[in-house]
C-alpha cells in the first residue's frame, strides 16, 4: 500500500512537472523577475541587453518596483536563460546574483547602493 | 466604539504632524555627503533639474532649496572633483544625496549614449563617442573625425596617402594632440601620425576649440585633440575587428583584456593594416595609394586601490613601410631619368607614459599627479631620389597639484614640467638637429561659483634653452544664462617651434628645392573666441545649437611659401601679417526617435602674407557644409549613417607660370565645389556586428592631381597640388565580435 502511495504520488508529481514543462515551453510566456536596477540608465541597460537576447519579444522594466516583465518564446530560450542574461548585465534577477564583473562595469549610479 | 475614536484621534494627529510637511512640500532640504566616508560636502551645487535656482551646502553639508518655479521633480548635485547626480525628489523634502569621487586622473566613462556637446566644461568642447566611432570605417583616428564637423580631415598629396586634420582653417601641426591627455606624437611624427592611433584603440576622442589649458604645455594654438584610450578595467574582455576594402586593404584589430587583481587590470590591443595590391584607378601611372604593411600594439595598465592611489602605464610599439610612386617602382630601384619614380618609407615607434595620482584623505577636490612620458620616433625614406631620414627622442615630466582656496568655490591647478627633445633630421644631405631642453611651472585658478559661472585663469612660464623665457597666458570664462543657454569665452597665447619639413612632407613629392631662411624663429601666436550653445526641445524631442568663432593671429610663423615659385618652396619668417578667422554654426536635432540629424556650415578667412602680399591661403575654401543623418532601430539593431561635405569654390595655384609677369605675385585660379558622400550600415547581434559602408559615394575625383606625372624626374612634377580626393570610391565590409 504505501509503495502505491508512492508510486502514485511521483506519477502526480512528473504529469506536473511536465505540464510546468509544457507551460514553459509556449511561445507567448510572460514572467516578471526582480532586479536590482535603480535608475532610468540600468532601464535602458537591462532593455537594450534582452532585446539581443535569443527568442526574447519584449522587456520591459518598471524602475519604482524594479520588476522587470519579459515576453519570450518558451520554445527558443527559459527563464533561467533569461534570468542569467539578467546577471551578465550586471544585475540581480529575483535570487540569482549579478556577474561580478559585469557589476563592477556598470556606471557609479547604477550600482545598488547608489543614493537616488 | 472605543477602538474607531482612537482611529480617528491617530489620524488626526497623523495628518497635524504630516500637514506642515505638506504646507511646504516644494521647499527641499537636505545634505550632500561623500559616499566613501560619509564626510559632508561644503560649497556642494543643488539645483532644479532645468532651471537656474540652485543653492549651494553650507559646513555641514546642508542646504535648503527654495520651491521649484515651475514643478520640477529633479535636482542636479553637483561638485568639483566628484561625478554629478540627479535626484527625483517628488513627493519628499528632506534628501541625502551621496556623490562619488571622479577618479583623480580625469578620466570620464562611456556608457552608451553621451551629450556630444558637453554643457559642463568651461572651453568649448565634443565629444566623438564611442558610439559616433563605429560609423564611419574604423580603421585609424583619420577616419573617426568622419561623423564630426568641426574638425576636417585632408589628403596631404597624391601619393603618400598621408592625411592631415585642420582646425578652425588651420594646420593640424597648430592642434596639440594628446593621448589620455598626455602630449603625443609631436614632431616628426606629424606626417603620418593619425594612422598610428587604430580606431579600436579609442574609447572616445574630445575636441577641444581654442587655446585650452596651460597644463599641457604651452603649444596648441587652435585647439586641442584628445584620445581617450580604452580603459582597462571597463573595456571588453575581447574584441576583435576585421575589415577589408575594394582597393583589397585590410586591417585586423585584436583587443583583450585582464582584470588581474581587483586592483590591477590590463588591456592589449594589436592592430595591423595592409595593402599589397597595386592600385592606379585614375590612370596617371602612380599608384592612388602606396604599398603598406603596419604592425601596432598597445598596452596599458591600471592600478587603481579606489581609495587615494591610482596609476596608468601605457606602453606603445609601432612598425610601418609604405612603397609608392610609379606602378612599375619596385624597391631599390635607382631614381634616376629612364627608371621609374619610387617613394619608400619606414618608421620604428615607441612611446610610453605613465600617470600616478595621490588623493588626499578627506580632501577629494586635493590631489597630486606625475605625468612621465618618454618616446622615440626613427624613420627612414626616399622621395624620389630625395632623401630625407631622422629620429625624434623625447621625454616629458609634468608634476600637478590641485586644491582649493578655502573652499571649492575657489580651486587651483599648479605644477612644473620638464620636456626634452632630440631631433636629427638629414634632407638629401642637408642635416639640420637641435635639442630642447625646456623647465616650466605652471598655475592655473578656477573659480566656479554654484550657479552660472566659471573663470579659469592660467599663466606658464617657460625657459627654453634656444629662445629664452616663454609666458603663456589663458583664460576661459563659461556664462550659463541658464541651463540651456551657455556662453564661453576663450583667450590665450600658443608657442611652438616648427618642423618645416615633417610638416610639409608633401612637398618632398616635388622636385622643388627646399630653402630655408637662416634663424627660423618660433612660432607665436595668439587666438581669441568664444561660442555660444543653446540646448533646446521642439516637440518633446531634444536639440543643440552651437555657434562659435575664432581669431587666430600670428606674431610669426615659419610660412611655407611654395606658391611664389612652382621650382622652390621656401620657409620664412612671418613678414607681415597672418591670420585665420573661423565662424561655425551647428545644430543637432533628433528628427524622429528614430533619426539623428547633425547639420553645420563654416566659414573661414585664412590670410598670409607672402612675400610682401596679404593673400588667401590656397586650398582653403571660404564655405564648407556638413550634414549627417544617424538612423537606428530601436535597441541599435540596425544602424545606417550619411555623412555629406561639401566645400565651396577655392583658390588653387595656378603651376603655369609666365616669366613676363613679375615674380612675386602668387598665380591662382578658382576651382569648382564639390561634394563628398560617405555612408554605412552596420547591423548588431549579441555578441556580433558586420558593417558594410562606402566612402566618396559620388566618385568625386581631381583630374590630373599630380603635375607632370608622365614626367617625374622633371622640374615641373609636383604631388602636393591637392584639393580633392585622389581615390574614388571605395566600398568596405567588415565584422565586431565583442565579448563583454
Amino acid at each position: 500500500m504505501k509503495t502505491l502511495k508512492i508510486w502514485m504520488l511521483s506519477l502526480v508529481l512528473t504529469g506536473l512537472a511536465s505540464v510546468g514543462f509544457a507551460q514553459g515551453g509556449k511561445k507567448g510566456e510572460e514572467v516578471k523577475i526582480k532586479t536590482s536596477a535603480v535608475c532610468g540608465m540600468c532601464k535602458a541597460t537591462l532593455e537594450k541587453g534582452l532585446a539581443y537576447e535569443k527568442g526574447v519579444n519584449k522587456a520591459t522594466l518598471d524602475v519604482d518596483s524594479k520588476v522587470l516583465t519579459v515576453s519570450y518564446n518558451g520554445e527558443k530560450t527559459s527563464l533561467d536563460k533569461i534570468k542569467k542574461a539578467v546577471n551578465e548585465l550586471g544585475y540581480d534577477a529575483d535570487n540569482s546574483p549579478a556577474t561580478p564583473r559585469a557589476y563592477d562595469r556598470l556606471d557609479a549610479c547604477c550600482k545598488k547602493d547608489a543614493v537616488h | 466604539m472605543l477602538s474607531s475614536k482612537r482611529q480617528a484621534v491617530f489620524a488626526l494627529t497623523l495628518t497635524g504632524l504630516l500637514l506642515p510637511f505638506l504646507g511646504m512640500a516644494q521647499t527641499l532640504a537636505g545634505r550632500v555627503i561623500d559616499a566613501a566616508n560619509s564626510t559632508p560636502l561644503i560649497g556642494a551645487s543643488v539645483i532644479w533639474l532645468g532651471t537656474s535656482q540652485a543653492t549651494s551646502t553650507d559646513a555641514n553639508g546642508h542646504f535648503t532649496l527654495s520651491p521649484a518655479p515651475s514643478g520640477e521633480t529633479a535636482v542636479l548635485i553637483s561638485y568639483i572633483g566628484y561625478k554629478p547626480d540627479t535626484v527625483q525628489v517628488q513627493g519628499r523634502a528632506h534628501i541625502v544625496v551621496q556623490l562619488r569621487s571622479a577618479t583623480a586622473i580625469q578620466e570620464v566613462t562611456i556608457t552608451g549614449k553621451q551629450d556630444r556637446y558637453s554643457a559642463l566644461t568651461p572651453t568649448n568642447s565634443q565629444v566623438i563617442t564611442a558610439m559616433d566611432l563605429t560609423k564611419s570605417a574604423c580603421c585609424n583616428l583619420a577616419e573617426s573625425f568622419e561623423t564630426n564637423a568641426s574638425v576636417e580631415v585632408s589628403t596631404s598629396d597624391a601619393v603618400s596617402g598621408a592625411k592631415q586634420i585642420q582646425m578652425l582653417g588651420l594646420d593640424g601641426a597648430y592642434t596639440l594632440m594628446t593621448t589620455d591627455n598626455v602630449p603625443a606624437l609631436r614632431g616628426l611624427a606629424t606626417p603620418y601620425r593619425l594612422n598610428y592611433l587604430s580606431g579600436t584603440y579609442i574609447d572616445a576622442i574630445d575636441i577641444i576649440k581654442g587655446t585650452g589649458s596651460v597644463l599641457n604645455g604651452y603649444e596648441s594654438i587652435s585647439g586641442q585633440v584628445n584620445v581617450r584610450l580604452k580603459d582597462p578595467e571597463k573595456t571588453d574582455k575581447l574584441l576583435v575587428n576585421l575589415y577589408g576594402n575594394s582597393l583589397a586593404k585590410w586591417d585586423a584589430n585584436v583587443n583583450t583584456s585582464f582584470t588581474l587583481t581587483p586592483k590591477l587590470s590590463t588591456v592589449l590591443m594589436l592592430h595591423t593594416d595592409q595593402l599589397n595590391h597595386r592600385v592606379d584607378n585614375n590612370k596617371d601611372g602612380f599608384l592612388d595609394l602606396p604599398l603598406g604593411k603596419h604592425y601596432n600594439a598597445f598596452n596599458k595598465w591600471r592600478y587603481d586601490t579606489g581609495k587615494q592611489w591610482v596609476a596608468e602605464i601605457g606602453v606603445q610599439a609601432l612598425s610601418e613601410t609604405r612603397t609608392g610612386g610609379q606602378v612599375g617602382y619596385r624597391s631599390g630601384m635607382p631614381q634616376e631619368e629612364g627608371s621609374f619614380y619610387g617613394t619608400e618609407s619606414e618608421t620604428e615607434r615607441v612611446s610610453g607614459f605613465s600617470k600616478t595620482s595621490y588623493t588626499f584623505k578627506n580632501k577629494p577636490y586635493q590631489s597630486i599627479g606625475l605625468i612621465l612620458s618618454a618616446a622615440r620616433h626613427d624613420f627612414d625614406s626616399h622621395y624620389g631620389p630625395r632623401t630625407y631620414d631622422g629620429y625624434q627622442n623625447s621625454g616629458l615630466a609634468n608634476l600637478i597639484f590641485q586644491s582649493a582656496f578655502g573652499n571649492t568655490a575657489h580651486t587651483y591647478k599648479t605644477g612644473v614640467s620638464y620636456q626634452y627633445e632630440d631631433f636629427q633630421e638629414n634632407l638629401a644631405g642637408q642635416r639640420l638637429s637641435r635639442k630642447e631642453r625646456v623647465p616650466g611651472a605652471f598655475f592655473e585658478y578656477i573659480y566656479q561659483n554654484s550657479t552660472n559661472l566659471t573663470l579659469v585663469g592660467g599663466v606658464r612660464a617657460d625657459h627654453h634653452n634656444l629662445y629664452g623665457w616663454v609666458y603663456t597666458p589663458r583664460f576661459n570664462v563659461k556664462y550659463d544664462f541658464n541651463p540651456n543657454s551657455i556662453l564661453r569665452l576663450a583667450a590665450g597665447k600658443g608657442f611652438r617651434v616648427a618642423n618645416p619639413i615633417a610638416e610639409n612632407v608633401a612637398s618632398l613629392i616635388s622636385n622643388r628645392a627646399f630653402y630655408f631662411q637662416n634663424n627660423l624663429q618660433p612660432e607665436k601666436a595668439w587666438n581669441l573666441g568664444g561660442s555660444f550653445t543653446q540646448y533646446f526641445e521642439v516637440g518633446e524631442r531634444k536639440g543643440a545649437f552651437i555657434t562659435d568663432y575664432y581669431y587666430t593671429t600670428f606674431q610669426n610663423q615659419v610660412v611655407p611659401d611654395m606658391y611664389s615659385s612652382p621650382y622652390q618652396i621656401t620657409f620664412t619668417n612671418l613678414n607681415g601679417r597672418s591670420f585665420s578667422k573661423s565662424f561655425q554654426a551647428e545644430v543637432q536635432y533628433e528628427l524622429t526617435s528614430m533619426l539623428d540629424m547633425k547639420a553645420a556650415y563654416k566659414y573661414f578667412d585664412v590670410r598670409t602674407t607672402y612675400n610682401g602680399e596679404l593673400l588667401q591661403r590656397p586650398f582653403i575654401p571660404n564655405h564648407r557644409a556638413f550634414l549627417n543623418l544617424g538612423f537606428a532601430t530601436p535597441f541599435d539593431k540596425w544602424r545606417a549613417d550619411l555623412t555629406a561635405q561639401w566645400f565651396g569654390t577655392r583658390l588653387v595655384p595656378s603651376m603655369e607660370h609666365d616669366m613676363n609677369q613679375h615674380e612675386s605675385a602668387i598665380m591662382t585660379r578658382t576651382v569648382h565645389p564639390y561634394a563628398v558622400f560617405n555612408g554605412q550600415i552596420t547591423r548588431a547581434f549579441k555578441r556580433w556586428e558586420v558593417y558594410l559602408g562606402g566612402e566618396n559615394l559620388l566618385d568625386h575625383k581631381q583630374k590630373n592631381p599630380i603635375i607632370a606625372a608622365d614626367r617625374p624626374f622633371s622640374q615641373e612634377f609636383d604631388a602636393s597640388m591637392v584639393w580633392a580626393p585622389v581615390i574614388g570610391r571605395v566600398i568596405y565590409a567588415g565584422l565586431r565580435f565583442t565579448l563583454k
